[in-house]
């Protein structure tokens, strides 16, 4: 605030000495400058910064700046004449008072000495609040537009924490039902499903406060997510771990290779009567860590496009904000009936 | 007692449901099927009563499966969790269940079609013709995302587009995959007329009758449209209102 301050007056102080300076300039130039003239020129300076900041209560006092723009263009103009006429008459009262009287003024009339001086003043004050409210305009915008980055900062987490913690409700309630009608057909493989999908359930919500998981962590889950899956699918679901064991200590996004999952399952294994595979790769190739989901089907262009709520874009969007650039996503059709999607990612040292 | 099968990709829903069924001794579950096509077979071998139908299947989708079908069996559609289904359903209020099934929902499902059935029976009661479809029967209607169970009864006009055909009801208009010559076969010929080459008519429908050049004749319908009857047709539409 006072910074605010000083600096609405360094440019009150600016503005009229550049007054002064323009005033004496064509005064010396064009004719001849005498101490009264000066007195009257230094006066007048200091009663417009009186009366402009007295203007400037005003603009306050009736919130201006907040008002439609074609609003406030009405009261700027308003308020220049006004506050001419105001200046006007104070500036003649002083010239009055002390005597400053050129011989070019005097075939005027009072009224009409007023009527020059306020016309005079106006030019001065509308100029002045022309600086005024483009300040103000420009700095409003450009808060503006700050609360909108916020803002879009603000929305950007919130999506990252929703889609971390993403299940599938689909899935839920059809693992549900499969542990239902496991209770009397195989009691243990019912009781063993429940302990999985709390699993999945708890990690999901964990999932919320952490940016990076250990591999192993997240296969954990997956693996667990897999054995519900197969419990529905039963023989039409195949899935084959391809994992080096030095990767398992990496860390990566979690949920992210779930999420892959998952769709391996809705877009691939579901579509097909006789089912497929599921195969999860992770390795390191050339300087990387590679985590690669293939699974039996193929790429349809509208799933891809469509980004399918939650999937393609969400784990592109998560890559960058969590590497910068320095991660990649693909998927691709393989060709003989497979789709394979890859992340490849930097890799951690000193684990 | 009403025959049943239930068509779901999933061995484990599959054995839920009839499970949960062997408490209606009403229903006899007479055959299962694990996607679309398995389906279409035994609907056409055991000619079921009631549907169970999982919306998501691998291949076809239940819907598919349905527009295939000349006439549509009652259906309880059977969902996990599936927001495009639920969207077509707000618009007719269709019998869905969700997974895991509660026994009272699927109790009052079924009540709701027995009731149905009920009255369906005492309208069918006269000139019962195997094969043919009644104005009681109904088919499945899809147009892009909504669907549609539409009582035969209630199709003021159905009109010819190449391979496709136009069912006019209500408000509505969706396309069928049934050429008219096929419609026409099945259809019952005492309430559905054909008109022309293009249009057929449910004589309940019609509201004026007006002679039209050539000796045919301008049939005007409940809802606005207007049918034009070939000569060869008039003779013959002269002829069963004359009885």
């Amino acid at each position: 605030m006072v910074n605010k301050i000083s600096r609405y007056w360094a440019c009150q102080l600016i503005g009229w000495s550049l007054n002064i300076a323009i005033s004496i300039f064509f005064v010396t130039t064009f004719g001849e400058p005498n101490t009264i003239f000066f007195l009257s020129l230094l006066l007048t300076c200091m009663l417009g910064v009186l009366v402009t900041h007295v203007m400037r209560l005003n603009i306050h006092g009736l919130k201006v700046l907040s008002k439609p723009l074609r609003k406030q263009i009405f009261y700027l103009l308003g308020l220049t004449i006004i506050f001419s006429i105001f200046f006007g008459i104070l500036t003649e009262g002083i010239d009055y008072l002390i005597g400053y009287n050129p011989d070019r003024l005097q075939k005027y009339s009072k009224m009409q000495r007023l009527f020059f001086s306020s016309f005079n003043a106006m030019w001065l004050l509308l100029i002045w609040n022309m600086i005024y409210y483009t300040y103000h305009y420009v700095e409003q915008n450009r808060r503006q537009e700050l609360d909108t980055f916020r803002l879009e900062a603000m929305v950007k987490s919130l999506e990252l924490k929703t889609i971390k913690s993403h299940i599938n409700p689909h899935f839920i309630f059809n693992a549900l039902n499969s542990i239902r009608a496991l209770v009397d057909e195989n009691p243990t493989r019912a009781r063993r499903a429940i302990t999985e999908l709390s699993n999945i359930l708890r990690s999901s919500m964990r999932a919320e406060k952490m940016e990076t998981v250990p591999l192993q962590q997240e296969l954990d889950i997956v693996t667990d997510y897999l054995a519900l899956e197969q419990m529905r699918f039963e023989e039409r679901l195949r899935v084959d771990m391809d994992i080096d064991e030095d990767t398992l200590n990496q860390p990566i996004p979690p949920m992210m290779l779930q999420t892959l999952v998952e769709n391996a399952i809705k877009h691939g294994i579901s579509k097909q009567i006789k089912g497929g595979i599921v195969r999860i790769i992770s390795d390191f190739k050339d300087n990387h860590h590679e985590l690669i989901v293939q699974n039996s089907g193929t790429l349809n262009g509208s799933a891809v496009d469509n980004n399918d709520g939650f999937g393609i874009k969400s784990t592109q969007d998560r890559l960058n904000l969590l590497y910068q650039g320095k991660a990649d996503f693909l998927i691709r059709d393989m060709g003989d009936g497979m789709v394979e999607s890859k992340i490849i990612m930097p890799v951690a040292a000193n684990l | 007692m009403h025959k049943a099968i239930i068509i779901d990709d999933e061995r484990l829903a599959r054995n839920e449901l009839k499970k949960l069924l062997t408490e209606f001794p009403d229903i006899e579950v007479v055959g299962e099927a694990a996607n679309a096509d398995d389906g279409l077979d035994k609907i056409e071998n055991l000619s079921p009563d009631i549907i169970f139908l999982d919306i998501q299947m691998p291949g076809k989708t239940g819907f598919d499966m349905l527009l295939q079908l000349d006439k549509a069996p009652h259906v309880i559609f059977i969902t996990a969790y599936d927001e495009f289904a639920l969207k077509a359903f707000e618009v007719n209020a269709l019998d869905y269940l969700m997974k895991p099934v509660e026994p009272k929902r699927l109790a009052d499902a079924l009540q709701k079609i027995l009731l149905a059935e009920e009255k369906e029976l005492a309208a069918a009661m006269v000139g019962l013709n195997r094969g043919m479809l009644s104005e009681s029967d109904q088919v499945f209607v899809k147009d892009g995302e909504k669907c549609w169970f539409v009582k035969l009864g209630e199709v003021r006009l159905f009109e010819s587009m190449g391979n496709y055909a136009k069912v006019y009801f209500g408000a509505n208009k969706p396309l069928i995959l049934k050429s008219l010559n096929a419609l026409e076969e099945r259809l019952d010929e005492r309430i559905f007329f054909r008109a022309n080459r293009k249009h057929i008519v449910n004589m309940r429908m019609i509201e004026k009758v007006e002679p039209y050049f050539n000796g045919g004749l301008l049939l005007d319908l409940k809802a606005g449209e207007k049918i034009e009857v070939s000569r060869r047709q008039a003779v013959k539409f002269k002829e069963m209102m004359s009885l």
